[in-house]
């Protein structure tokens, strides 16, 4: 009775870390997804709207998605209430915020080093050194997305079979 | 003014070295940084210099000197890390930041093929103007602006620094708040370089009024048309005419009937009549009061105030 109870928690368990593992790989297509929207939108303010970055960070605050607008909010407050360096404030919060993250660490850093992409006199240049940044999360994403599925079988056959594995090695 | 505001023009690794200096934030005047030179302050008109270790001192010798890259970072800060939504003020040489503050920029111009300033690099010399909102300055003049009730089309004259657009930006105030001589009155500010009302976000900093609009950032000329056919201001304020098409809006806003307030740079009432296209307005009687200031007259600056005929209505 004993050995059956054991065996079922030993297969939910693993069964488990393997959908922990697919929900990861999920919850990283979709910050790869909001940071290309954010990307972009930054892109489209900076070309259009001409707006500075604690502006845009103002603009991003609506963001309501995996808690990006508060980090924003966080950013926009602290550079135009403290007058704090914009470049380290954006780095020091994305690095907070990505630490507990499945994302890949090319792509957090990629992200939060944002502020040393900025330095172009004029708008164009500025929003196409973004425009490259938010291709990057899209191929990044793209590719994400389409070994997903291979993935997400993968992950799960492991965990199966790593449960029935455990099961045999315990008894 | 306070402390804060004269920090927050510095990025935070440097802000140390200008903690002496934000101490006389309420008589500090300028802010001179230039790539090799000493860092020179301006207080109460006297130029003194800012040692290593932040001290104001009098003796250049021992003044601290700017570095290139740190004046290079100062910049990036002073424009939020976004240079480029400063590109239209760099290529005029000037900048304003929160507060209203205005950074004069000297460097190296880039010019296209028809010698049109393009951009400029090498920004090396920052000439920090510290902007001060002196509630009050206009006090003495207020009651020479007014006739009948209304208020009459004013030409403030001074030489550079000499406090026009202080006196413009409190006689802005006053007349669209109402005084003893008369109701408050909408006004429509031109603000081609956001000194008069230090907007930022579009929101006002300095205190002028509450029948105020200000147009930011727009051409004098342009603004002037845009403002006359959409807010009907009875009084238009446009700071540093400066050409024949400035004077044209001034008579087109003036047969609109709105009442002028303007500032030129100008020692007199002769010298400003030097200029062709001022000579023409003046003699015509586009304006019905002119008002030389200098730093040198004492408090408030006010040297004489004239009428329509140049003649002194008081002077000192």
């Amino acid at each position: 009775m004993y050995k059956a109870i054991g065996i079922i928690c030993i297969l939910i368990g693993c069964v488990g870390w393997g959908n922990l593992r697919v929900r990861q790989e999920r919850e990283r297509i979709m910050h790869l997804r909001i940071m290309y929207r954010i990307l972009e939108r930054i892109r489209t303010e900076i070309a259009y709207g001409k707006h500075t970055l604690p502006e845009i960070c103002l603009i991003l605050t609506e963001i309501n998605d995996m808690c990006y607008g508060d980090c924003f909010r966080h950013i926009y407050e602290a550079a135009s209430e403290g007058g704090s360096g914009l470049p380290e404030l954006w780095k020091a919060e994305f690095q907070d915020f990505f630490a507990g993250q499945p994302i890949q660490e090319e792509e957090r850093n990629a992200f939060a080093g944002l502020p040393d992409r900025l330095g172009f006199q004029e708008e164009t240049g500025q929003a196409e050194n973004i425009g490259q940044m938010a291709a990057f999360f899209l191929q990044r994403g793209r590719q994400a997305e389409e070994n997903c599925e291979n993935r997400t079988k993968m992950i799960r056959s492991v965990s199966i079979l790593a449960g029935l594995l455990l099961t045999i090695w315990l008894l | 003014m306070c402390e804060e505001e004269i920090l927050r023009l510095f990025p935070e690794r440097i802000r140390r070295r200008w903690q002496e200096v934000a101490k006389y934030a309420e008589k500090l005047q300028e802010i001179r940084l230039r790539a090799g030179a000493p860092l020179t302050i301006f207080i109460d008109g006297k130029e003194r210099f800012v040692n290593a270790e932040g001290q104001i001192v009098d003796r250049q010798e021992v003044a601290a000197r700017q570095e290139s890259a740190e004046l290079e970072e100062i910049l990036k800060h002073l424009c939020q890390y976004s240079i480029y939504a400063f590109a239209d003020e760099i290529r005029q040489g000037f900048l304003t930041v929160q507060g209203g503050h205005r950074i004069g920029l000297a460097g190296q111009v880039l010019l296209d093929d028809e010698n049109r300033i393009v951009n400029m690099k090498y920004i090396r010399y920052l000439n920090i103007r510290i902007a001060h909102q002196i509630k009050g300055a206009a006090d003495p003049l207020i009651p020479m602006l007014y006739e009948r009730g209304r208020v009459v089309s004013t030409l403030l004259i001074s030489p550079p620094g000499g406090g026009k657009t202080t006196m413009l930006r409190d006689i802005i105030r006053q007349i669209s708040n109402g005084t003893a001589y008369g109701r408050g009155i909408n006004v429509s500010v031109v603000d081609e370089r956001s000194e008069i009302a230090g907007s930022y976000l579009g929101i006002a900093q300095n205190d002028i009024g509450i029948r105020t609009d200000v147009l930011d950032g727009c051409p004098k000329v342009e603004a002037m048309m845009r403002l006359i056919r959409t807010m009907s201001p009875q009084a238009l304020a446009v700071d540093e005419l400066g050409g024949t098409e400035d004077m044209q809006a001034l008579r087109t806003a003036n047969g609109c009937g709105c009442r002028l307030l303007a500032t030129i740079h100008g020692g007199s009432i002769e010298e400003v009549m030097q200029k062709n296209y001022m000579r023409y307005a003046i003699e015509d009687g586009l304006f019905e009061r002119y008002v030389v200031l200098d730093r040198a007259a004492g408090a408030w600056g006010i040297e004489g105030v004239y009428d329509r005929e140049r003649k002194p209505c008081i002077r000192r």
